[in-house]
């Protein structure tokens, strides 16, 4: 959950990367976002592809191991739970609450936390000094011990998560906002703009905005892993998504009491977080360079 | 300069007072403790009388302000569920929190350093490509997911490594890896750019035109400079792992303080929550502002930038 | 490439890991047991919860307890019995002779009185309501004590008289927070040190009063390992030679392993899942949607796969405990009857509702044992609106009280400790009997409001000869199960305790604080 620490070095006191550090591999945005693409589909189609009930128990067929263990049966490809529930249906039905709790934790998140830096940034003074503190004090409460107790307060659930996603996660794109609006305005044309008496609505809309979606852009990929990770540790620790809602965190919540009985429960929806993760990791960078050619020529 | 001391710190102080009332409010807002420490059946009168001893019926302002003024002299209060105070609890825990957050420290930056160099140095060949994909996994992955994975090879199938707990060595390589894999790819970054940099540099090459073998070159001179951009966000690092360990100290059963503060806050036991989630802010905050006063001395040019 | 300041550190934090976790000297012969939970008080009238009596039942003890048998037995009480005085009840109480406190001062009828008065004291005690209906302490002599009462007290029998024996004499001279930090009682053991969270050292008392029953081995070290899966570890590796609650899912697995015995036994609680009956349209206040309840899930079926086995099915009141009726047979499965008794409720497509599930650590499997009940209730057609609630969650919105946010109707997963051999008097007067404000009737009830019942449960509690009071728990057991009031009983959990048989001889021994007191525990002798 090292979330700040990762960001760190993006931010004003140290240099920035300059050589972006890829896959040198054209297949990349190829297979990521055919798998963010899988994601969308499993969770539009929700049960409509799901070949059980996810929901569903049968208490005589639990513990069912994969298609390709000794046991295994093509009834249950990926084996089934403690309470017998089919893990490949439970996988798909999870990809909705993946990507609900992401898009509305990145819409709300990003919203928030970019016009917190806008306004920061463009007009400082008082404005800057006061957001800025409310990120700094945000930003000194260890994250998980925040959503934590945040979702102690609140009743636990889909909601809960978002939002302790969102007061978790605005100070990202507030800071990464701030700094960049901070860059443009230096630069010449803005300025110049300023000089020769554009309002600032103009200004903005012209110049800044354009440049700024891009960076939200960027980051609103590379967020979906860390926000599936997130509502994870959330689910996993009781405090997050509750049954009979299903999430990938609560599957593996669920199974760890049965790690010695099976493995199988354990591994599968952890396989698609970490699927998911490495695909808005991965487009998330091959977009940044595709959208700033500027920085791949570096 | 001192005027640039000066402030930074009066920010940071704010920074834990801010934090404080944050922590304070909010996890006085997750039920009330009273009901969980008494009989189910104790009478309306008896409930109350808990809720005087422990001053949970004063205004919410009121009781903050006398935390405020005791947590000043070092007093966080009395644990409601251990009758011991909640200071000593946390204090308790701390070494072992310590401990594998610098292991785990450790363990990012012995994989982050070699991959750095080595893929600044060989950009694009085989060692640049699998540190980008260990970096990557390690980024895709829930620590606590990549805990149970460990447990379930090197412990349960394998029997390489006991499985939980603390009291030996071995005891900390797999709650360390689980944690500490995460930043790697950050780390790398970090270093690689770095490398690259100083590669790049006067002194480097006029060292290759004299000839200095590459070797020491990479290895002596360009990663010596290149070190320093990770070695002064390391505060930063082990700040993030101390308040990143809670899921992973509950995975591994690790004695340290991150479970402590979780079970605390399911018995609602107020003062250890407090205690325990402050202690981990002002660690940040201390860790952030170490990190800017060094880079304060490093580089004047910072200080009139803010 | 460490920085020096962090390779300081690092050596410090290695440094701490061999020191802090390595095994105490051992001279004498001594036993590791681990506990999976901890008591928080070693203060025998500031305990709040069974748990508490984990370490104090090792140093403390009481007039009466229940012996291997579960049978009651006469304990630090020589003999007493239950009189009347001018139509008052009075409990009469003779100390059996010869017994001491670790310090050697012998126990007097002084140390109960001092006992009765902290019970009293709501500044000290959780339970100072317990003591209401006592009017007087009458020390007669240094052994012979007389409880008066203004009114029956039912209680006072039922929980074993209640008073444990703490010195006078060393608390006042030590103060309370001392006595705390270092306990004295007349219990086999006696206490050597405590480490919160990780453990507690004992050394048996060697001028224990009992000659028959007590433990063997010098020097007891009771560990306290939270996770399940770390418990059994430590258990395999032989760190520690004997653990409890060993976990449902692991059980053949310690079992099958070499020189190892298991023992499993009811650990005192008591589930069931209760019907929110106060919303005036509530389906619940049909007798028929009840029934259906009763008929809808598969109980065996859960307790076989969900607990492995570890759950005892009981109707109202289980074996072992007082008032338990074997005429009293569960409601068999049947989902078809249970259609069609919501149909007759005039629900043929049946109806959605809230479902409360209880997770709680303290519990094993509890929350997927909820699940389960609830899937097979919306088979039936109670669709189930289902909310997981962690423990303290859960208390708040099950409490009956003016100021806490209630249930909003639905059924809710329940659970309420009798202690082990129990009587379900109290559990009823809270969940049973319907909600009286400022009076402790049904604190945690969601029943509509029973005249009858209600006037049983009054009645019973104020019954303290043992025959009478059985009679009348039976038919209130009867009547609550013929009208499914106060929830659907569902089972009583297991506890699994495994220990080294080639090493430990142990015998289990049931306690008010349910098992873990290590009455008698020993090496094994050859």
């Amino acid at each position: 959950m090292a979330v700040e620490a990762d960001l760190a070095p993006a931010d004003t006191a140290a240099p920035r990367p300059r050589r972006r550090w890829r896959l040198p591999s054209a297949g990349v945005p190829w297979f990521s976002g055919l798998i963010l693409l899988l994601l969308v589909v499993c969770a539009i189609g929700g049960d409509a592809l799901t070949p059980w009930n996810p929901a569903a128990l049968d208490l005589r067929a639990n513990f069912q191991p994969p298609v390709w263990a000794e046991g295994g049966s093509w009834a249950h490809p990926l084996g089934t739970d403690n309470l017998g529930r089919d893990i490949l249906s439970r996988i798909v039905a999870g990809a909705r609450v993946s990507l609900v709790v992401s898009l509305w934790a990145i819409v709300l998140s990003g919203g928030i936390g970019s016009l917190a830096g806008m306004v920061a940034g463009y007009f400082g003074g008082w404005a800057d000094v006061l957001i800025m503190r409310l990120v700094d004090i945000q930003m000194s409460i260890p994250p998980l011990a925040l959503a934590l107790i945040l979702a102690a307060v609140l009743e636990p659930g889909l909601e809960t998560v978002v939002i302790v996603i969102v007061v978790t996660y605005w100070t990202w794109y507030a800071r990464i906002v701030r700094g960049e609006i901070l860059s443009l305005k230096e630069r010449d044309y803005v300025a110049l703009a300023k000089v020769a008496g554009v309002g600032s609505a103009t200004i903005f809309h012209r110049h800044l905005a354009p440049n700024i979606l891009n960076t939200m852009l960027v980051l609103a990929t590379l967020q979906i892993g860390q926000v599936i990770i997130f509502e994870a540790s959330l689910s996993f620790l009781g405090l997050g998504i509750q049954s009979p809602a299903i999430s990938w965190g609560l599957m593996l919540a669920d199974a760890r009491a049965y790690l010695t009985n099976a493995w199988w429960a354990i591994t599968m929806p952890g396989v698609a977080i970490m699927l998911v993760c490495l695909s808005s990791n991965l487009f998330g960078d091959w977009l940044r360079d595709v959208l700033d050619p500027r920085r791949k020529q570096l | 300069m001192l005027g640039y001391f000066a402030r930074r710190l009066l920010q940071g102080f704010m920074s834990i007072v801010g934090a404080s009332i944050v922590i304070f409010t909010i996890t006085r807002l997750t039920g009330d403790p009273v009901v969980l420490m008494l009989p189910p059946e104790a009478p309306p009168d008896v409930i109350d009388a808990l809720r005087i001893k422990l001053g949970l019926d004063l205004p919410l302002w009121r009781q903050y302000l006398i935390f405020a003024g005791d947590a000043l002299q070092g007093d966080f209060g009395r644990s409601y569920r251990w009758e011991m105070p909640a200071l000593d609890l946390v204090l308790d825990r701390l070494p072992a929190t310590i401990l594998l957050s610098a292991v785990a420290l450790a363990f990012s930056m012995a994989v982050a350093i070699p991959f750095g160099v080595l893929s600044a140095v060989n950009r694009g060949g085989w060692v640049d490509r699998f540190g980008k994909v260990f970096a990557m996994a390690g980024q895709a992955m829930p620590n606590f997911w990549v805990g149970l994975l460990l447990i379930l090879i090197f412990a349960i199938h394998l029997d390489w490594l006991p499985a939980y707990g603390a009291g030996t060595p071995a005891h900390v390589v797999m709650p360390a890896i689980a944690l500490g894999w995460y930043p790697v790819a950050a780390q790398t970054r970090i270093v690689r750019s770095a490398m690259l940099d100083v590669l790049d540099s006067d002194y480097i090459r006029m060292g290759r035109s004299v000839g200095t073998p590459e070797f020491s070159l990479v290895w002596k001179y360009a990663l010596r400079n290149a070190a320093i951009p990770l070695i002064t966000m390391l505060g930063v690092y082990f700040a993030a792992m101390l308040g990143g360990s809670f899921v992973v100290e509950v995975v591994f059963a690790w004695p340290g303080l991150g479970r402590t503060v979780v079970e605390a806050l399911f018995a609602r036991d107020f003062p250890v929550v407090q205690a325990g989630v402050l202690f981990a802010a002002a660690m940040f905050v201390v860790a952030n502002l170490l990190v800017d006063l060094s880079y304060g001395i490093v580089d004047p040019r910072i200080r009139h930038g803010r | 490439m460490v920085h020096p300041r962090w390779g300081a550190v690092l050596a410090l934090a290695v440094a701490f890991s061999g020191t802090a976790f390595s095994a105490s000297a051992q001279t004498k012969s001594s036993l590791t047991v681990a506990l999976a939970a901890e008591s928080t008080t070693m203060d025998p009238a500031k305990y709040s919860a069974g748990v508490d009596q984990y370490y104090i039942g090792t140093m403390f003890e009481q007039l009466v307890r229940p012996g291997p048998d579960g049978e009651r037995m006469n304990w630090l009480a020589e003999s007493w019995e239950v009189l009347e005085v001018d139509g008052k009840p009075v409990i009469d109480v003779k100390i059996r002779p010869g017994v001491t406190f670790h310090n050697g001062d012998p126990l007097t009828a002084a140390d109960f009185e001092f006992a009765y008065e902290r019970l009293r004291d709501p500044a000290v005690s959780r339970w100072p309501h317990y003591q209401a209906n006592v009017a007087q302490f009458e020390i007669v002599d240094d052994l012979h004590f007389k409880l008066h009462f203004t009114q029956g007290d039912a209680n006072y029998v039922a929980n074993w008289l209640q008073l444990w024996a703490i010195p006078k004499a060393y608390f006042e001279e030590v103060g309370e927070d001392e006595f705390a930090q270092r306990p004295i009682g007349t219990g086999p053991w006696k206490f050597v040190s405590r480490s919160v969270k990780e453990e507690l050292v004992l050394d048996r008392y060697e001028a224990y009063w009992n000659e028959e029953h007590h433990p063997t081995v010098d020097r007891l070290i009771v560990k306290i390992i939270p996770e399940d899966l770390t418990r059994v570890a430590a258990f395999r590796t032989g760190d520690v030679d004997w653990i409890d609650s060993v976990p449902p899912a692991m059980i053949e697995e310690v079992e099958a392993l070499d020189n190892v015995a298991t023992a499993s036994r009811v650990s005192g609680n008591n589930l069931f899942f209760d019907m929110d009956m106060t919303p005036e349209d509530s389906p619940f206040r049909k007798l028929e949607v009840r029934q259906a309840v009763a008929y809808g899930a598969d109980i065996d079926a859960i307790i076989e796969q969900v607990l492995f086995g570890q759950g005892q099915r009981y109707v109202q009141v289980g074996p072992g405990e007082t008032a338990y009726d074997p005429e009293l047979k569960p409601y068999p499965y049947d989902p078809a009857k249970a259609m069609q008794l919501l149909a007759d409720a005039g629900y043929p497509n049946g109806f959605e509702t809230n479902c409360y599930n209880l997770i709680t650590p303290r519990e094993p499997n509890i929350k997927e044992m909820g699940e389960a009940f609830f899937a097979y209730l919306s088979a039936i057609g109670i669709r189930c609106n289902m909310k997981n609630l962690e423990y303290g969650a859960w208390i708040n919105v099950n409490r009956r009280a003016e100021d806490t946010p209630q249930m909003e109707g639905g059924i809710l997963s329940h659970m309420w400790g009798h202690g082990v051999p129990g009587d379900p008097g109290t559990a009823w007067s809270g969940h049973l009997h319907s909600f009286v404000p400022g009076e402790g009737w049904g604190s945690y009830s969601h029943t509509a409001g029973h005249p009858e019942m209600d006037e049983m449960v009054e009645a019973v509690n104020t019954i303290m000869d043992p025959d009478e009071r059985e009679a009348a728990l039976k038919e209130i057991a009867r009547k609550k199960h013929e009208l499914v009031l106060g929830g659907l009983t569902t089972y009583r959990p297991l506890v699994t305790f495994a220990w080294r048989a080639d090493k430990v001889e142990y015998t289990p021994w049931p306690h008010p604080g349910f098992w873990r007191n290590f009455q008698e525990i020993g090496l094994k002798q050859d």
